[in-house]
Order: structure tokens, then sequence, then C-alpha cells
């Protein structure tokens, strides 16, 4: 009998240390490659602690030019993230935002009226049936002539527009999920579509907007096709600039990794803001 | 109480389809003011649509509904000033109670003071001030009722429409809160418009009740008439409990005299002969008699001369506590229902004489299902 609950605590745990495991080896290895001197980004065998833990990696993120160590003298000509970070923050929560904004009031009309018939929800599915490189030729043309390549303006529509599909589907799960009733109620109580969509629905699917726009969020975040097509200087973002840490020789290794980390923090920041509505958000189906 | 005249609600020819099906069709109805008018029908008939209707929440596709002599077919929900409770209550779980009480009156730019009042009233009248400030989501079932009819009262509605507000009950409690909901409509002497399937419910409760059938009304009456005089074949079987036995019977007349019969017996109906001569379907009618007026005869006594009376055999006993449930088999093979006390003890297979007074019974036309009477 103890044996038995011995084998299901072990085989339990053991699961769940092999998945997290899985799950966190990539980000254990790239904190770990951010500290390390060139010597021993592909040193073999590899050292999961650097022998000679250095902060250069991190310091010509934002000093490129700096006058210590070798990785300065790799990515001299590099430009300090300062300007991708920023764009980063500036162009990822607006679209975001948009998104939502727009996914919710199109995912309200689509649940509450049928708005668009069956074409409609279906239609905004198609920007995700393509590979998005077979959108980025022709919007090539488009963003030439309407002078929106690398602007902040045109990622901003970019990712609002290649978004909106799984925020207006997500939403409309969850608006689908607050029972009529309780919008009817409020209408008979005098209350006008609006307010009813604002004070009553909007409060009740609180936690699963909140999961629609941390996927989002994490989405655009990490986009790198198109911000890697359409832009080229001005509205860099910090996927692309990771890429730009590459010389003749090959990738240097520690300052991508060193990237990797510094722009993770947004979305951890972010996760945790997030978190407690996210709970409510998977104990919503308990809302009759 | 309800006074007859004073139409607060008037439905006129109104039909309703979904998607080419039925649900209402051609439906005329008044509703009083101050009165308790049940919705009476199997689930699918209709009442719940008529009362979304009422309410503005669907609109007929055919016919006018009037609110004191002003049409309001039209009227959007927020306009018509009427009270819904849901059958699940529809509270809004993320505010607390008091937030929902107050919300149509905050809705409506009533002065805070003022709010402030009302929901206090309310509150205590339904006896709520302890758990004002809690989240509704917390609530016991019963307490969610009372802030469903809370949150209706507070905006002074013209009428109340409650939409089986009981189903969710245990039975025990479920005839508690009856006689609760009774109380309070004489404590705020509101019109109450109630639906449910639940003939009990509306034999208890109503002033009125309105028994509905596949999208059209069977009869509207007293609880009293609907029991008494149903006017159609099925309100006859839908109401009461065991539900009413219905015997096909042929009208002859022999010797001047008319006669309903049946292979069992012969009942001389010569004093409703001239209704029963309207019928369409003669010979041929339904004859329906109530099983608590079905009694056993016993044959030492002498019997009043106008009793018919049946020999038959007891083919199932059913105890009821006090009241036993027998069903019956005549010689020509038809059951029948009865109650009767439970006085002494009954076994199948044994044989006794049953009987009724001819002035009980009611006489139905077999094809168009309407009472003669």
């Amino acid at each position: 009998m103890s044996n038995r609950i011995w084998v299901s605590w072990l085989t339990r745990w053991g699961i769940v240390l092999i998945v997290s495991l899985i799950t966190l080896a990539p980000v254990i290895w790239v904190l770990s490659l951010s500290f390390k001197p060139p010597q021993e980004w592909l040193a073999y065998p590899p050292t999961l602690i650097p022998r000679q833990p250095t902060f250069e990696n991190y310091l010509v993120l934002f000093w490129p030019g700096n006058p210590v160590g070798v990785v300065s003298e790799m990515v001299r000509t590099a430009e300090p993230v300062t300007r991708a970070f920023l764009n980063s923050l500036l162009i990822v929560p607006i679209s975001t935002a948009l998104s939502i904004t727009i996914g919710f009031l199109a995912a309200y009309g689509i649940s509450r009226f049928g708005a668009g018939g069956n074409f409609l929800p279906f239609s905004v599915l198609t920007t995700r049936m393509f590979p998005p490189i077979a959108f980025a030729v022709p919007l090539l043309v488009y963003y030439r002539s309407l002078g929106l390549i690398d602007t902040h303006l045109g990622l901003i529509l970019m990712y609002t527009t290649f978004t909106l599909a799984f925020s207006l589907w997500m939403i409309k799960g969850f608006i689908d999920g607050v029972p009529r009733h309780i919008e009817e109620a409020a209408i008979l109580d005098g209350a006008s579509r609006w307010r009813v969509m604002f004070t009553i629905t909007l409060p009740l699917i609180r936690g699963g907007l909140a999961a629609a726009a941390l996927f989002v969020f994490i989405m655009n975040w990490t986009e790198f096709l198109f911000a890697l097509v359409f832009t080229s200087r001005f509205a860099v973002t910090l996927p692309v600039q990771v890429s730009r840490y590459a010389g003749a020789v090959g990738r240097y290794y520690g300052p991508q990794a060193a990237l990797g980390i510094v722009a993770s923090i947004p979305v951890l920041v972010a996760g945790y803001l997030i978190q407690r509505y996210l709970v409510r958000a998977f104990t919503f189906g308990l809302v009759k | 109480m309800a006074r007859e005249g004073q139409i607060l609600i008037r439905l006129e020819n109104i039909t309703k389809e979904f998607n080419g099906t039925i649900a209402v069709r051609d439906l005329n109805l008044e509703i009083w003011e101050g009165e308790f008018l049940c919705f009476l029908g199997p689930s699918g008939c209709g009442k719940t649509t008529t009362l979304r209707m009422i309410a503005g929440l669907e609109r007929p596709t055919r016919g006018e509904i009037y609110l004191r002599d002003q049409r309001i077919t039209d009227w959007p929900p927020q306009r018509r000033n009427i009270g819904f409770m849901f059958q699940n209550y529809a509270l809004f779980n993320h505010m607390s109670v008091y937030e929902n009480l107050a919300f149509g009156l905050w809705v409506r730019r009533v002065p805070r003071e003022e709010i402030e009042r009302r929901v206090r009233s309310v509150a205590q009248a339904l006896e709520l001030e302890p758990v004002l400030h809690l989240r509704a989501s917390r609530l016991d079932l019963s307490t969610m009722q009372r802030v469903a009819l809370a949150r209706i009262l507070v905006i002074e509605p013209q009428v109340l429409l409650l939409d089986e507000p009981l189903n969710n009950f245990r039975p025990g409690l479920r005839e508690l809160m009856r006689a609760e909901l009774k109380r309070w409509q004489y404590q705020f002497g509101r019109t109450m418009v109630y639906v449910t399937h639940d003939q009990e419910e509306a034999l208890t409760l109503g002033d009125r009740i309105v028994v509905m059938n596949a999208g059209h009304i069977e009869q509207v009456g007293t609880p009293d008439e609907v029991y008494q005089r149903p006017a159609t074949l099925f309100v006859a079987s839908f109401i009461g409990r065991p539900s009413m036995n219905l015997l096909p019977v042929e009208y002859r007349i022999s010797e001047g005299r008319a006669f309903l019969v049946s292979p069992d017996f012969e009942i001389p109906v010569d004093e409703r002969r001239e209704i029963i001569e309207k019928s369409r379907s003669l010979p041929n009618l339904i004859l329906g008699v109530r099983p608590e007026q079905l009694r056993i005869h016993d044959p030492q006594e002498s019997s009043p001369p106008d009793l018919i009376r049946i020999p038959a055999q007891v083919d199932l006993v059913r105890p009821q506590g006090r009241k036993l449930i027998l069903d019956v088999k005549t010689r020509s093979g038809a059951l029948l229902q009865m109650v009767v006390p439970s006085i002494r003890r009954f076994v199948a297979g044994e044989q006794l004489e049953i009987a009724f007074y001819p002035h009980q019974i009611l006489l139905f036309d077999p094809q168009t299902g309407k009472g003669l009477c």
C-alpha cells in the first residue's frame, strides 16, 4: 500500500521535474551564456556555470564602443539597444491595446448580434491561414507607396491586424460564456446596450481579456519577420536588434543572450501584473 | 386583488415565429391590474416566449401589445419599466447586493440619496439588510431569489414578470418559497405574471390561470374554473393529478330519451341534450370524470336512483399515505383511476363496484377537443 503511494508520488514529481527541465533548460542556458566571455560561448565540453563570468555582454548592449573587453571590439558598429527597446515598448503595448479593444467590440457584435453572419468571424481568421511571408511582399508594395516603411505606425497597424484574429476569437469565447439573461436583466433595469457592455459584460470577462492581452502582447513582442522586412533603422524592434549581433565570422552569442534576458523582463512584468486576473479567467466557468 | 375591467396589459393577435417555426400563434389576452396571473403549460408551449414579448426582449412577428391603452409593441425594453425575474435570477455576480439593487436606479440617474433610501427600504422589506455588502455570487439560492425580487421592486415596475423562479429549489423548499411569493404579492400589491409548468404552483398562486399548449391559449380562468370546468380535453388531462379519466361514449336516443352509452354503462342526459346536439362529431363523444369523483359502492347500501354503477376489478393499488390511487379495469377492459381514502386494504384482482353521479361528468367533442357545457 505505502509502496503504491511512493510510486505515484515519484511518478508525479518525476513528470513535473522532466517537464520543467525541458521548458526551463533553454532559459537557463541563455542566462548562463549571457555571462560568458567569447572563448566560452561555444566551448567543448560546454559549461553551465561560466568559468570566467563577465558583465561585458550586458555592457555592450547599451555602450557598444566601450573601451573594455573583447566583445566590445566585435560589436563596435552596432547601435545601442536603447532605441529598439523604446520602439518595442511603444509599438507592442499600443498594438496590443488596439487589438484587444477592436477584438472586444467585434466579438461582442458577433456573439450577441451575429454581426457579419457566418462569414465575418471566419474571414478574420484568413490572416492566420497563410504563412506571414506570403503577406509580406504585397504589403511591402503598399507600405512603400503609403510611406509606412520603417515607421512606428506601420508596425502598429500590422501587429494590430495580424493579432486581431486571436483577440477576436479568444474574447468571443468569453463573451459567449456570459449568460444572456444577465445582460437582459440590465437592459430591463433601463441600461443601454453600451452601458450593459461596459458595466456588466466587460467586468465579467476581465480575466479573459487579460489572458488574451498577455497572449497578444507576447506574440507582438517576439514578432521578427515583419519587423525585419518593414523596418531598417528608425523603427527597429528588439527581435531585429538581437539578429544584429552577428558578424562575418558568425553570431555573437554573448550579447544575443544578454539581450534575450533583458528583453524578457517586460514580458515577465506584464505577466506578473496580469497574473491575478488570469486565475479568474481560468475559474470563469464557475460563473453561472 | 384583481378587479375585472382595469386592464393593464393587452395582447392582441400576437404571433411569434422563430426561423419559420411558430412559438406563439394568434394569442389574445388581457392582464388585469393587481392580479397574479399564471401561465401554465408543458415546456415549449410558448409561455416564456409570451413573457419575453411582454418585457420587450422579443418582438412579436405579428400583433400588438398595449400597456394601459398605449401601444408599446415597438418600445425597447428599457422604456417599458417592467420587472423580469429570470429562472436563474441573473444577478450581477461581480457586484455587491447593494450595487445589484442600485443598478436600475443608477442608470436612471436617480439622485444618490434617493437611491440609498429606496434600496434600504426594499432591502428592509425583504430582510436583505445583513447581506447588502456581500457579493451576489456568495449568496444561497433563497437569498438570491430575494435579491432578484428586490432588484425588480426597487425600480417600481408596472408589472412583475416571473419566469419559473422556483425551478432551482428542492421540493420541500419549493413549497416554502411558493408561500413566500404569495405573501409578497399581498405585501407589495403588484401585478404579477408568473410562468410555470407546475400545476400545483399555478393552482395555489394564481388569481387566474392561462393554460397554454403548443403556442396557443387553451383556457383562461380562475383555478376553480380551470379545474372544475376545463374548456378543452388538453386542460382536462393536463390539470389534476392523477389526471382525469377520459372514456369514449356514444350518444343515442331511444324512446325519446337521450343517453350516453358505453359498453359498461348508460347515462341519461336529457337535461344536456341541447348542448350535446351542437357537437358535430355525434354520436361520438368523450366523457371525463375526475378520479376523486369515482367512489366505491357498497352493495349493502341503498343507492340513490341516479347513481351510475360499474362493476370493475382492481388492477393496481398505489398507496399515497392518507389516500390511495386505485387503477381499476371495467368489464369492457377500460382502465380508470380513482382516488379513495385508505380506510381499508385493497388487493389486485379484487372485484368491486365503482360509482359516480351523472351531474359530475364532463363531455368533450373528440374532434375539436372542446368541452361541451
